[in-house]
């Protein structure tokens, strides 16, 4: 499932607890990893000066500056790099970060890429910490392949895929993300958790919700996704499939604590990132990956339907 | 005759001396080898002799020296309203002693006539308008750059990005399939959203060719995308060519006539070869100015017009909206102050100021549109136009220019410029970095895409 795994960092600490988690993959699954790092903004038009998206300085670009990040990159990671042999490269880009790891995944077509949070870290605020980055943001909803994002340093911790919960919320793109989850629990021998969340969070806002009505939507949610999804897990047993009401990203971050899973997949939704200056709390996807305590695999529409076709 | 293995009369042509140019780090060598660059004085005596027509040879002459043009330049105005900076100083101290003295200068003086001619003069030709001759500085300081290139007096950019055209008709090393390949990535990207979105190209005989600036396909290729998508709304029969598809001409800026003829022939080939109705070009100004106003002159057409029909992306839209083709959705037209920033090249140069009215009078709630002071053919320039934003020898001098606009924009109160041009985009996005006034910019496309109605045909399939 992994042999080719693009992870684009920024090669700060923001990357960190993501670089863990692409080592340790490529290293486990024998993957070749491209290590990508967009090095700056392009600005002053036509000129060569572009800002570091390391340091915030003005540099005038040449292959002899893009070389001496490329070993800055090397030596940063070197550690990690030992372990990989020669299954490695580090490519550098100048351009702006979401479009360049779209460009280069697009050339290299990887079976997976690998981001960490967001690098407005140096920034710092609570909303910050409750918001995934932008890139990420932009390059899960384009990207050809599934996007794994790490942003906590308790996701990191990782012995590689055992358990694995899909989220779904009965969407197209929600039953693509159920379909890799099974296509990859299978060919990884993990135990597969299939889980919905009965959103009530609308009871904090005044809005009445009989408990009756819940367990309602509990038990027909179980039964749609035993309907669903129990054709497709033909051959597989070690499974479960679960309804729990509440604030759904809540609950998902909640339900893999109990599984004690080490990977959630979820759906994309969002096709274009739309930037908002004021705060927003986002997506459950978002708030799942800010909050979960493993790594998060996106899932967008273009991804769903190559599954559909490999099917 | 002493020459640099970088600095010198020579154009680029090949990629190697592209790249051998761009491993100069910021023109250091480039820079040093200009200190000791001879003036070919015969050549230019003789250039001057052969292309100066009676136009700039009566200018020269009549300029009265009356300094009515100083208050028009902003350069001079920004500069505590130094008399080295009054238009008509700025000119007759460059070209004029050049032609007064028969070609026979240092070089010193070209050192000196280049930082004229390239950071005090963004060729907007504003002081034009107040000159009571019409005496244009800014065509004279066009000329004169196409003097100093042809003498190897050049900033390092300007060279850089005369040579990309040269080598690749394109102002960024972009080759003809990774343009098309590009705008084919972008639509794929976009097909989901916007059901029947295609890039058709090369298609023979369609209502519309569209050209664009390749700094879009390099970096914000979201814009190859945000013009498909529209032209898909509005139901147009468009396409792009394979090649000749840049409308923009850094050789322009430079002066490097020849590589100026060479990059519109390119796109008047397309022309010919495609036989559009019309060819629509990118939110670019100069660009405009290029392809459509000068560029049929460069190329020797009788009439002075391009092969087809050619018109600036501006009109389009204004045509679109006016025709009912792009219908906005009321309620989502910009409820926050907004000013518009009025292109020199296409504004002042071609008359189209009434057109980007007409298109906030679309975009934007009434109420929120704050003109700048002045404005229209009176605006000042963005700060960064004429090649000004790419030079970094003259960075110091560009970031003080920059504070006309920047006071002007502050002085509508706006939170959004709405800029329809790559060069005065770039001045104002370098502007909010350099002096951080708190305000956002944009093209119309992004704003556009948030606002029109997609026609139920195009809506996505849930």
């Amino acid at each position: 499932m992994f042999n080719k795994i693009l992870f684009a960092t920024s090669a700060t600490e923001a990357c960190d607890h993501a670089a863990r988690v692409a080592f340790a993959m490529a290293e486990k699954y024998n993957a070749h990893l491209e290590i990508f790092h967009v090095l700056g903004l392009p600005t002053r038009a036509y000129s060569q000066v572009v800002i570091e998206v390391k340091t915030r300085e003005r540099i005038e670009i040449d292959e002899g500056y893009c070389d001496w990040v490329k070993e800055e990159v090397r030596m940063y990671y070197e550690r990690f790099l030992e372990k990989l042999g020669d299954r490695y490269a580090i490519e550098v880009a100048i351009g702006v970060t979401h479009r360049e790891i779209l460009r280069t995944a697009r050339n290299t077509n990887p079976d997976l890429i690998v981001m960490g949070g967001s690098t407005h870290h140096l920034e710092d605020s609570a909303y910050r910490q409750l918001i995934t980055g932008s890139t990420f943001q932009r390059v899960s909803g384009a990207a050809h392949c599934p996007v794994l994002v790490v942003t906590r340093p308790a996701a990191s911790f990782w012995g590689g895929f055992s358990k694995i919960v899909v989220g779904t919320d009965f969407s197209e793109s929600a039953d693509a993300a159920v379909d890799y989850g099974i296509k990859l629990a299978r060919s990884l021998d993990c135990e597969l958790s299939l889980f919905h969340a009965v959103d009530i969070s609308g009871l904090a806002m005044g809005q009445v919700m009989i408990q009756d009505d819940i367990e309602e939507k509990l038990r027909v949610a179980r039964k749609k996704m035993r309907y669903r999804y129990l054709p497709k897990l033909e051959g597989f047993t070690d499974y479960s499939i679960d309804a729990w009401e509440g604030i759904p990203y809540m609950e998902i971050v909640k339900y893999t604590r109990e599984k004690q899973a080490d990977l959630v997949i979820m759906a994309h939704h969002a096709r274009r990132f739309e930037e908002k200056k004021d705060a927003r709390m986002g997506s459950n996807l978002e708030q799942v990956i800010v909050r979960a305590g493993c790594p998060v695999l996106s899932i967008n529409r273009t991804v769903g339907r190559q599954v559909d076709a490999e099917k | 005759m002493p020459e640099g293995t970088l600095c010198n009369k020579q154009p680029i042509d090949t990629d190697e001396q592209l790249k051998a140019l761009l491993g100069d780090k910021g023109g250091k060598v480039y820079y040093e080898e200009m200190k000791l660059l001879e003036v070919d004085q015969e050549k230019l005596q003789d250039t001057i002799r052969k292309t100066m027509k009676s136009r700039i040879k009566t200018w020269l002459k009549i300029c009265a020296h009356c300094g009515m043009c100083a208050d028009s330049c902003f350069l001079y105005r920004i500069n505590d309203c130094d008399p080295k900076q009054v238009p008509a100083y700025k000119v007759q101290s460059t070209l004029g002693e050049m032609v007064r003295k028969k070609g026979r200068v240092d070089n010193a003086f070209m050192h000196m006539a280049m930082e004229t001619a390239w950071a005090k003069c963004t060729c907007c030709n504003r002081c034009a308008m107040y000159c009571p001759h019409g005496i244009d500085m800014g065509v004279m300081v066009g000329y004169m750059r196409g003097l100093l290139y042809q003498q190897g007096f050049v900033p390092w950019e300007m060279k850089i990005g005369a040579g990309m055209h040269r080598v690749y008709r394109a102002q960024m090393d972009v080759t003809p399939e990774e343009f098309v390949d590009t705008f084919q990535w972008m639509v794929e990207e976009y097909e989901e959203e916007y059901a029947g979105l295609t890039v058709p190209v090369d298609k023979e005989g369609a209502d519309i060719m569209y050209t664009v600036n390749a700094r879009e396909v390099k970096h914000y290729p979201e814009d190859l995308a945000e013009a498909a998508i529209l032209f898909t709304i509005a139901g147009e029969d468009w396409t792009i060519p394979s090649s000749g598809w840049e409308l923009t001409s850094l050789a322009m800026f430079a002066g490097d006539w020849e590589a100026c003829r060479m990059q519109v022939e390119s796109v008047y080939d397309a022309m010919e070869r495609l036989k559009p109705k019309r060819m629509i070009g990118t939110e670019c100004g100069h660009a405009h100015r290029a392809t459509v106003i000068e560029g049929p002159y460069w190329a020797g057409r009788p009439d002075g017009k391009p092969p087809v029909e050619s018109i600036h992306y501006v009109e389009w839209v204004a045509e679109a909206l006016r025709t009912g083709k792009l219908k906005i959705d009321p309620e989502k037209r910009i409820k926050k102050p907004v000013t518009l920033q009025d292109s020199c090249n296409y504004i002042r140069n071609h008359g189209l100021k009434e057109i980007t009215r007409e298109i906030m009078s679309y975009m934007v709630e009434p109420g929120y549109f704050f003109d700048m002071a002045p404005n229209k053919e009176h605006n000042y320039c963005c700060g960064g136009g004429g090649g000004f934003n790419g030079i970094g020898l003259y960075r110091p001098q560009r970031n003080k220019a920059l504070i006309t606009k920047r006071d002007q924009i502050l002085g509508t109160g706006a939170d959004l410029v709405i800029a329809p041009c790559h060069n005065c985009w770039d001045a104002i996005r370098d502007l909010e970095e350099e002096y951080e006034i708190g305000i956002s910019w944009s093209f119309l496309k992004p704003l556009l895409i948030d606002m029109v109605i997609v026609p139920e045909h195009m809506k996505p399939e849930e």
